[in-house]
């Protein structure tokens, strides 16, 4: 008989443990986005942006001024914001650490979203989607990878792209791959009828297109690799501020202007 | 009142009580559909393997520490071996390792050793990153490369208990890496006496644990940065300050990296310039100072063959330099004991131009330098042709 009420006693001592350790949980997850809400928007009175200058055409520094669709983005932002821009110019390596350090308040350097690193980072949503695209001719009936079966598919040795290839090759009847050297000659033997259609990146395929106006084709997107601003998790308001930003500049057209000047 | 309390929180206790048997089924029956679930697959050894090469220069740089299935290290190191290297370097961070101060994690460390040794590969160590516990606490804004003066005796014994666990299957230490740039030294201002200081901790404790190891000072960046710059210092002005800070008696060997980018390997060496034959600069630094006695080995080097960095080259160039590379250290470096090629492979693509570094894409198609480089370390010319030629119009 005694047994009974030392069990709910137990039940009971656990039924408290439990209930603290969710408040405990919760407390500290309210005091955090508490403390996200009230840091500073940008401590140092400008948005600083680390950048890596080296890569074509998201960012480039040619005699002190920089140029490309990551600067022109993060001079657009900083307007948006009303507050002036300071460049800082990183390595590729140095980028996540320099705003961990609290070297710059923003990156926007072709970043793609680490899954990882979203304990210390937060991104905002993508500005731009860099993955693969399959091109054909306007009048071509290819218009997605399941067309591909039967046909050639020219693409670059090496690259993404050959490795996207073979997983399809798994999954549809055969195609031949015509392996080129660079992804340019890839589009170059579909614009001259060596290839039925051509699997390259889509910076790749855009800058191709750009250089060949009167050249038709039909774009399909096959791979998903979104382009991101990370900012610090600890400055919550910040990446809300850039968030919408960034839509109102898809709204007005900045995003679209600035892509035409590049791509 | 009193027994009409005692009585409700006695229905209330027997309803958590209800609720707490059914919580134990629950556990119960999570444990059992997990003892369901197929453990990880093992990858079982091989009969031991040997390295079959002629060119036993040929080294490369590999990023293994951070993998999740074991076969992918196996199949790593095969595919090392099938290219003829019998070396390896590898990154294996204190962080990783002792995340908790004193409490070492040892496994990915053996499995890697395992499969090495199995495949007949010498490693070769890079030690670095620095456990939140051995940070300054002072800050929030530190990196995994913030090490204060303070905590250079943890970072010795680390090493120390390292040179230990491992003598005979690794002998070979890299202290740090890249320590003449401000991101690889925690972003604050580099310095040689700084780094002197570090490899003075390591070098008597490291020795003491395994007699036979052999500290290597750090590879340097390939920068042209000056003394005022804050993001580093010119990888030749800062071998020089580290020789000055009487450093040289902290190292048994020196490591180099030196990379290509838009240059042929041939082209000749100038202090304002970056190219390959930049490490015969810091050679000269080391016969200045006395110190050609000492192994180099160059532990990062090559050219990259992205379509759109800035400092790249197109992949036959890649090839061309590459080997061009290695037949010069063949022929005239006779002081140069490995050269690495950076980067074997990396577990997860960075989506960007870091991902044409590599000899194998993260899911083991080599790379056109790869069949180069194999068919290299085999005396052989690469005779068949990777891709189709260029389009008529090009």
């Amino acid at each position: 008989m005694a047994a009974r009420p030392r069990r709910r006693i137990i039940a009971i001592l656990i039924a408290i443990v439990i209930t603290s350790a969710a408040l405990a949980v919760i407390s500290t997850f309210a005091v955090s986005r508490l403390l996200q809400e009230q840091a500073p928007f940008l401590p140092y009175g400008e948005l600083r942006v680390g950048v890596d200058t080296s890569y074509f055409p998201f960012a480039m520094l040619n005699d002190g001024e920089f140029s490309g669709i990551d600067a022109e983005i993060a001079q657009a932002l900083a307007e948006q914001l009303g507050t002036s821009l300071r460049f800082v110019p990183l390595g590729f390596d140095g980028l996540y650490d320099a705003l961990y350090t609290d070297q710059v308040d923003a990156l926007i350097s072709a970043i793609i979203p680490n899954p990882a690193r979203r304990d210390r980072v937060n991104y905002s949503e993508p500005y731009f989607n860099a993955g693969l695209v399959l091109i054909a001719p306007d009048q071509s009936p290819i218009a997605s990878m399941n067309d591909i079966a039967g046909r050639q598919l020219a693409l670059a040795f090496g690259s993404t792209a050959q490795g996207e290839a073979n997983r399809w090759l798994r999954r549809i009847p055969l195609f031949d791959i015509l392996p080129y050297e660079r992804p340019n000659y890839a589009l170059d033997a579909l614009r001259i009828g060596d290839s039925d259609a051509a699997l390259v990146d889509q910076v790749s395929a855009r800058l191709y297109q750009r250089e060949h106006p009167d050249w038709k084709t039909r774009l399909s997107e096959v791979t998903v690799v979104p382009y991101a601003i990370a900012t610090r998790a600890d400055r919550g308001r910040l990446s809300a501020a850039i968030d919408a930003a960034l839509e109102e500049m898809q709204t007005n057209g900045t995003l679209s202007a600035i892509f035409s000047r590049y791509l | 009142m009193m027994s009409g309390m005692t009585s409700h929180l006695q229905q209330i206790g027997s309803r958590l009580f209800g609720f707490w048997r059914w919580y134990l089924r629950a556990i119960v029956l999570i444990i059992c559909f997990g003892a369901l679930v197929p453990a990880a697959p093992r990858a079982m050894l091989q009969a031991p393997q040997t390295v079959t090469t002629v060119q036993p220069q040929l080294c490369v740089h590999s990023r293994l520490i951070d993998e999740v299935d074991e076969w992918k290290i196996q199949r790593s190191l095969e595919l090392v071996r099938e290219m003829g290297a019998d070396t390896i370097v590898e990154f294996f961070p204190w962080a990783y390792i002792e995340a908790s101060e004193d409490h070492y994690e040892w496994g990915q460390v053996d499995r890697i050793v395992r499969h090495a040794t199995n495949q007949g590969i010498r490693i070769i160590a890079r030690m670095g990153l620095v456990p939140s516990w051995a940070r300054p606490q002072s800050s929030s804004f530190t990196t995994l490369n913030t090490l204060d003066e303070s905590h250079y005796e943890d970072f010795a014994e680390f090493v120390a208990d390292f040179a230990a666990r491992y003598a005979g299957q690794i002998d070979q230490l890299i202290i740090w890496n890249e320590p003449n740039l401000a991101f690889e030294w925690g972003y604050q201002q580099v310095s040689a006496e700084q780094y002197g200081r570090l490899l003075q901790a390591v070098y008597p404790r490291a020795h003491a644990a395994n007699p036979n190891v052999e500290i290597i000072a750090a590879g340097l960046a390939p920068t042209l940065e000056p003394a005022t710059s804050p993001a580093g210092l010119n990888d030749i002005l800062y071998l020089q300050a580290l020789y000055e800070s009487g450093a040289a008696n902290y190292f048994d060997a020196l490591a180099i990296h030196t990379y290509g980018f838009t240059h042929p390997a041939l082209e000749t060496p100038a202090f304002e310039r970056l190219n390959f034959r930049r490490a015969e600069l810091l050679h000269d630094i080391m016969l200045e100072y006395g110190n050609s006695n000492i192994p180099v080995y160059i532990t990062e080097m090559g050219w990259n063959d992205s379509d759109r960095w800035a400092y790249a080259v197109s992949p036959s160039e890649r090839i061309a330099y590459t080997l061009d590379a290695y037949q010069l250290a063949a022929n005239s470096w006779d002081w140069v004991d490995k050269m690495c090629t950076w980067v074997l492979r990396y577990p997860a693509p960075t989506f960007s131009y870091p991902d044409h570094f590599t000899l194998l894409d993260t899911e083991f198609q080599p790379q056109p330098l790869y069949f180069a480089l194999q068919a290299f370390g085999r005396g052989e010319t690469m005779n068949e042709a990777l891709w189709l030629p260029a389009p008529d119009g090009e």
